[in-house]
């Protein structure tokens, strides 16, 4: 039995022996943070890497996303009762307007699996529910989705709407937008703090926002 | 020579150059406008007519004649008529039910936006091989899905020498999705691909069985053009693996429906892959798959000069007119320019139809849809 074991099985798409190990490990005595880090976490690192590079696909994303789910269902209430902190929390939703939700789940899925608490709002989001959530959940990050380019101007005044917020109305927040019309340059000019190519360079920002 | 619409189509898809570039324009709920975008357009045009939806799940625009005319489009749709037999209800204005039990769904916002799938039959727990089996799947013999496609195409007939063009809905993946959810059929393609694959086989024959029935009612020598596809890719590459998975479990039935059609009428086929395509081109090529729409020229390794390049001597393009920036943001010169540039690199030797890369979306201004069908129009080989 080791750590590498859990990588493996997260790697294998295989949740029941993921949920064995971490159990195992627990038992033996192991301390949370190295399974998280070392088992969970960093399978999660290589998954998102190879998804970037274009050698695995949605698929693969979604079952190795299970498979973290499972070890991690298992860590969550042992990680509050520790008072170990969670890695950051997020505020995630696709823009008004917009219905669409598959990069936006993917997105969630790898924040969780990174360690992040995603306070998930769905779709069809406007800025004063971004603002709201950010607020009761003292959020680090709000993160906002859109397929369709016909979103990008809601996408804009919602960003402008939390960036106005954080001076306003004691929020601090950092913004990250994405979506397939969505680039570095449109981020730029929405005032937004960063841009998710894809789902694992939104989950680098979002950990160099809380920087862990 | 004075080229026909269908000749300049035809011409086109076998690799030769007609008079000018072939131009498409509502050949497809996937080459058309959306709703907001045609009224927009009309009143630009000062056109006064009703809009005809071509889909409402879609919110997608049925171009009038007086519209396709003024751009002198090339093409013209038919497609299957209304299922009949009360399968399908409106719950309420935002919320459709299908006639495969499948719920879609829509914001109303600002501008009314198009439909999703939010629930469908097989959406909860693992789906059995029992359960695909046992469910009421609809009659592809269904005589609605028939109804007014001799009319139409008689229609089109009447009209001018045009490129009858037969959009013919649905397929394996996406309707697949719908009835499944879409994260649960793409892990199922691991976790149980045996039920998977049946569910595959069963769209397969709905859409086999319509296409039969719809091109028996046509009359088979009418056609020139059968549409149809579904996404394989994403903006930045794949929605599955090419080789292992979409060869293996998809490709079969993607045939399968393309050597259908193909044997019973004369047709081209166009295949619509929205994102990345480029990793799957050569299976669609390998099909019998006669042109790619629509070209999403800004996703990953779909350069147009790439795909010229690699690909061009064996599979035509249908589209290639970026939508994700320069049509909306763009200025009428910025869209006459990429015009140019498209029909140059793409429209080389013929192989190359004008369109947009999907459908027109609510922002785009009308001038800059003016501009880049009259550089169509007035482009010369």
């Amino acid at each position: 039995m080791a750590i590498e074991d859990i990588y493996d099985a997260v790697m294998e798409f295989d949740e029941d022996r993921v949920a064995e190990l971490v159990k195992e490990e627990l038992e033996a005595g192991t301390e949370l943070k190295t399974i998280l880090n070392d088992g969970l976490i960093s399978a999660l690192d290589t998954i998102g890497a190879r998804f970037s590079e274009g050698t695995i696909f949605v698929p693969e994303m979604l079952l190795a996303a299970d498979a973290m789910q499972a070890g991690l269902d298992l860590l969550r209430p042992l990680l509050a009762e520790t008072g170990i902190k969670p890695t950051g929390k997020v505020v995630l939703g696709t823009v008004k307007g917009d219905l669409h939700d598959i990069g936006k789940n993917l997105i969630g899925m790898m924040l969780e699996g990174a360690g992040f608490t995603l306070i998930d709002l769905g779709t069809d989001v406007g800025a004063e529910e971004f603002i709201t959530s950010a607020q009761e959940n003292e959020a680090d990050i709000v993160a906002m989705s859109g397929l369709l380019t016909t979103s990008m101007p809601e996408m804009e005044k919602a960003v402008v709407k939390v960036a106005e917020a954080n001076k306003t109305r004691n929020l601090n927040v950092k913004i990250i937008v994405g979506g397939p019309p969505v680039n570095q340059e449109f981020c730029d000019r929405i005032g937004a703090d960063g841009y998710g190519a894809d789902a694992p360079a939104a989950v680098a920002l979002a950990r160099d926002f809380v920087n862990a | 020579m004075s080229w026909t619409h269908r000749e300049r189509v035809l011409a086109a898809l076998n690799h030769e150059e007609p008079d000018r570039v072939p131009m498409d324009l509502g050949g497809a709920e996937f080459t058309t406008l959306t709703l907001p975008a045609y009224e927009k357009l009309k009143k630009h045009l000062g056109l006064d007519h009703e809009t005809k939806p071509m889909s409402i799940i879609h919110q997608v625009a049925h171009p009038d004649e007086t519209v396709l005319r003024r751009f002198d489009i090339d093409t013209r749709n038919v497609q299957p008529g209304g299922y009949v037999g009360g399968r399908d209800r409106w719950v309420d204005d935002n919320c459709y039910i299908d006639i495969f039990d499948v719920t879609w769904k829509r914001s109303a916002g600002p501008e009314e936006s198009h439909f999703l799938h939010k629930d469908g039959p097989f959406y909860e727990g693992k789906i059995t091989i029992e359960a695909i089996e046992a469910h009421d799947w609809p009659d592809p013999g269904n005589p609605g899905l028939a109804e007014g496609v001799k009319e139409r195409v008689a229609e089109i007939k009447s009209l001018g020498d045009y490129a009858v063009c037969l959009y013919l809905p649905g397929g394996v993946i996406h309707r697949g999705y719908a009835m499944r959810g879409f994260e649960a059929y793409l892990k199922d393609l691991y976790k149980n691909r045996e039920a998977l694959c049946l569910l595959m086989e069963k769209l397969c024959d709905f859409w086999v069985g319509t296409a039969e029935n719809v091109i028996r009612a046509a009359g088979p020598e009418n056609i020139d053009l059968i549409y149809f596809g579904e996404d394989l890719g994403t903006q930045d590459g794949c929605m599955f693996d090419p080789d292992n998975i979409y060869a293996k479990y998809i490709k079969p039935h993607h045939r399968r429906m393309v050597e259908t059609v193909k044997s019973l009428s004369d047709v081209k086929v166009c295949f619509h892959c929205c994102g990345s395509a480029y990793p799957f081109i050569d299976h669609l090529i390998d099909i019998g798959v006669d042109a790619l729409n629509p070209v999403q020229v800004t996703a990953k390794n779909m350069e147009p000069e790439r795909l010229k390049e690699e690909f061009g001597d064996r599979i035509s393009f249908w589209g290639g007119i970026n939508t994700q920036r320069i049509l909306p943001f763009g200025s009428k010169q910025e869209v006459i320019d990429e015009t140019r540039r498209i029909i140059s690199i793409l429209g080389k030797g013929g192989g190359y139809i004008l369109n947009t890369v999907h459908n027109i979306q609510p922002e785009v201004p009308p001038e800059n849809i003016v501009a880049m069908f009259d550089t169509g129009r007035a482009h010369s080989y």
